[in-house]
């Protein structure tokens, strides 16, 4: 029934975030457009403008923020579930400095090649997450306890947010673009991002999710999920590589994003509790609604960041959700 | 530590095998591959450039970048306030439909519908508004992705920008060259009444025979900046007569103090006057004291707008500029606007609670 509620949810804000926007479109334009180009209905009449609008800006736009938003939120989960931590967030292993400082990198190197709506900045984002978490994956292989790995992405992530600063602090002119990408946005979502990003988020969110049973498992303690049948060392290994790779792709398309990937995790899990079979894809569809919803929101009045606007709305919804739950649930 | 049930993680019965189920990953696979196909099938490219049967200009703009426009543009969106500007000067103002939120001059510029914020452009507004033509400005100040994004989605779009005086008269040209009809012309005489302005300006600076050490300062938080080596406003502080002060590398803006005080600016110009740093701040400055400008009083606030904006009134700010280097010139500099009074007004309510003066 919560799965179904989801859905219905997922599909209004998706449908919201298509028929408005910063310019307003009568809605029967925008519903014809959408039917004749994804339906195959007859075309009727309307500007073209209102065509580009639709089928070129808010269509791809709004699919990014799908797949960012289920991307974060499943990450989420899996990096809470395999640190065993409530704090966990998809950037906890130093994924978001590896990210800032390689999209920084890009911003001032003066190349300037695209390649499938995806610049240099966006490739070197992706880079950086996945060399930040490959660094602090071999730094803390020595010691299977699952507080060295996270001290290690602190220690990592804070060297890297200082490598940030440099770049910043050298980048002149250019760092309102930095900024900017710090602060997330899907401004620049384009059908060339689609098709790149949703094959590697969809694929590894999908991977993540036929693994739920081993995310419970691990839930009980190595030894427990060891006794259950669960090879610890491999599970642990490819969660980590899936949420890695998720997160990474999330990053090189919409920036740093901060809150979805933390928050919407325990929201599901103040609703259904805490087993992963049920939170993974519920998560993944209140994190698309939720990122459609905020973007929706940030783009209306004129382009504020995404960030700031899943904070805005997360925080007083999820403390509300926090205050009436009938118990305390433990991860 | 968990209220997880024991039942729902027991083991598929097949010890090692892991937790996976093959049909719904085949089954997601499938569907990622009918999406991901499908896209390209939604998304058909927009026709590119100018229409068919339409007469076409080709200019090239200041990125080097060969560009197809309509020969007579209806529906003109301006990038920056500079352009903005200008189209108006050469009286093209009646075919502007989009403008920046920060457009101020003229009166009329602030009514455009604003289609670019300060962290880029929005793409709804352009495309709602179905431009012919899009001038943006370059390096930068019109973010490279929105761009590359408007000419994909089939908008021409000519790039500008003005490295030093003689671009910002180029690029004029430029302008008139792409709005057509009388707009070329009058782009053509205002270019030549700038530049013959900015050589009187210039001559009577030179004349003076002293070029005294000049520090243009554009900003103080949180480090002072000023003008780097081979920029504009090191062009213009040139022309006006000063022997400008500059930091150490042209990708270089702030200046550190000591560098300043060794430096020893015989004039500071207050290129951030606009934002209330007046003379009496400057003289209140911890080591400052002792600077030839500041024991001589020579520090002068101006209007950085019109000095710094690459438009048609560069040839007022040049003489502002110079009347701030060069006191002496004001009386033939009479025929160039006016600076707006700055600073007197924050002078006066500088000491808060003493007078009550009214507030302006």
């Amino acid at each position: 029934m919560v799965a179904v509620g989801g859905l219905v949810s997922l599909g209004i804000v998706v449908l919201a975030g298509i028929v408005l926007g910063n310019v307003s479109l009568p809605v029967s334009d925008t519903l014809a457009v959408l039917g004749h180009r994804l339906l195959g209905l007859p075309a009727g009449i309307w500007p073209a403008s209102t065509e580009t609008i639709v089928v070129e800006l808010r269509l791809p736009r709004v699919l990014t923020a799908m797949i960012v938003g289920m991307g974060l939120a499943v990450a989420g989960t899996a990096f809470q579930g395999l640190l065993r931590n409530p704090l966990a967030d998809p950037y906890v292993l130093g994924t978001a400095s590896g990210a800032a400082l390689g999209a920084a990198i890009g911003v001032l190197l003066p190349i300037q090649v695209a390649v499938l709506g995806f610049g240099v900045a966006n490739a070197l984002a992706f880079c950086g997450a996945l060399a930040a978490v490959a660094v602090v994956y071999r730094l803390s292989r020595g010691s299977e306890s699952r507080s060295s790995i996270l001290l290690v992405g602190y220690a990592v992530g804070s060297v890297l947010a200082a490598g940030l600063a440099t770049a910043m602090y050298l980048s002149g002119d250019n760092l309102r673009r930095i900024v900017a990408y710090l602060l997330g946005s899907f401004a620049n979502a384009s059908w060339a991002q689609v098709v790149v990003g949703l094959p590697i988020i969809v694929l590894g969110t999908l991977l993540i999710l036929s693994r739920a049973r081993s995310l419970d498992a691990l839930l009980l303690g190595d030894d427990a999920a060891a006794h259950l049948g669960v090879d610890v060392r491999r599970e642990r290994r490819v969660l980590l590589a899936l949420a890695a790779l998720v997160t990474a792709a999330a990053v090189a398309l919409a920036g740093l994003i901060g809150f979805v990937g933390l928050i919407v995790p325990h929201a599901v899990r103040l609703v259904v509790g805490p087993s992963a079979r049920l939170v993974l894809p519920l998560s993944a569809v209140l994190g698309a609604a939720f990122m459609v919803l905020a973007d929706l929101i940030a783009r209306i009045p004129g382009e504020l960041p995404v960030g700031i606007v899943t904070a805005l709305i997360g925080v007083p919804v999820f403390l509300v959700l926090l205050r009436r739950s009938p118990g305390a649930y433990e991860l | 530590m968990t209220r997880l049930d024991y039942r729902s993680v027991a083991p598929s019965g097949v010890p090692g095998k892991g937790s996976h189920h093959p049909w719904a990953l085949a089954l997601g696979v499938a569907a990622v591959m009918a999406l991901a196909g499908g896209a390209p099938v939604i998304a058909q490219s927009p026709s590119a450039g100018v229409p068919q049967g339409v007469p076409a200009t080709t200019l090239t703009d200041d990125t080097g970048t060969v560009v197809t426009i309509p020969s007579d543009p209806a529906r003109v969106i301006s990038l920056s306030p500079a352009i903005t500007e200008t189209a108006f000067a050469l009286g093209a103002g009646d075919r502007l439909v989009g403008g920046t939120d920060y457009d101020d001059y003229p009166a009329q510029a602030p009514a455009l519908p604003d289609v670019a914020t300060y962290t880029g452009v929005l793409m709804e507004q352009v495309v709602a508004l179905e431009p012919d033509l899009v001038l943006a400005a370059g390096n930068g100040f019109t973010p490279d992705a929105d761009i590359a994004r408007m000419r994909e989605l089939g908008y021409p779009v000519v790039v500008l920008y003005a490295e030093d005086v003689d671009g910002v008269m180029a690029d004029i040209r430029l302008i008139g060259d792409a709005l057509g009809g009388d707009a070329d012309a009058a782009a053509e005489s205002m270019a030549a009444d700038m530049a013959a302005s900015i050589e009187r300006i210039s001559a009577l600076a030179a004349a003076t025979g002293t070029t005294p050490r000049t520090f243009y300062e554009i900003g103080d938080q949180p480090e002072l900046y000023g003008p780097a080596p081979d920029s504009f406003i090191e062009d213009l502080v040139g022309l006006a007569g000063g022997d400008a002060i500059t930091t150490s590398d042209p990708a270089v803006f702030s200046i550190p103090v000591e560098q300043l005080i060794v430096a020893d600016p015989e004039v500071i110009v207050l290129g951030d006057a606009l934002y209330g740093v007046c003379p009496d701040v400057v003289a209140a400055r911890p080591g400052w004291a002792d600077i030839t400008a500041v024991r001589a009083g020579a520090v002068r606030p101006v209007n950085d707008t019109v000095i710094t904006r690459p438009g048609p009134r560069l040839a007022d700010g040049l003489a502002s500029l110079t009347r701030a280097i060069h006191p002496e010139l004001a009386d033939e500099l009479t025929d160039f606007p006016a600076d707006p009074p700055m600073c007197a007004v924050a002078a006066s309510t500088a000491a808060p609670s003493a007078s009550g003066s009214a507030q302006p």
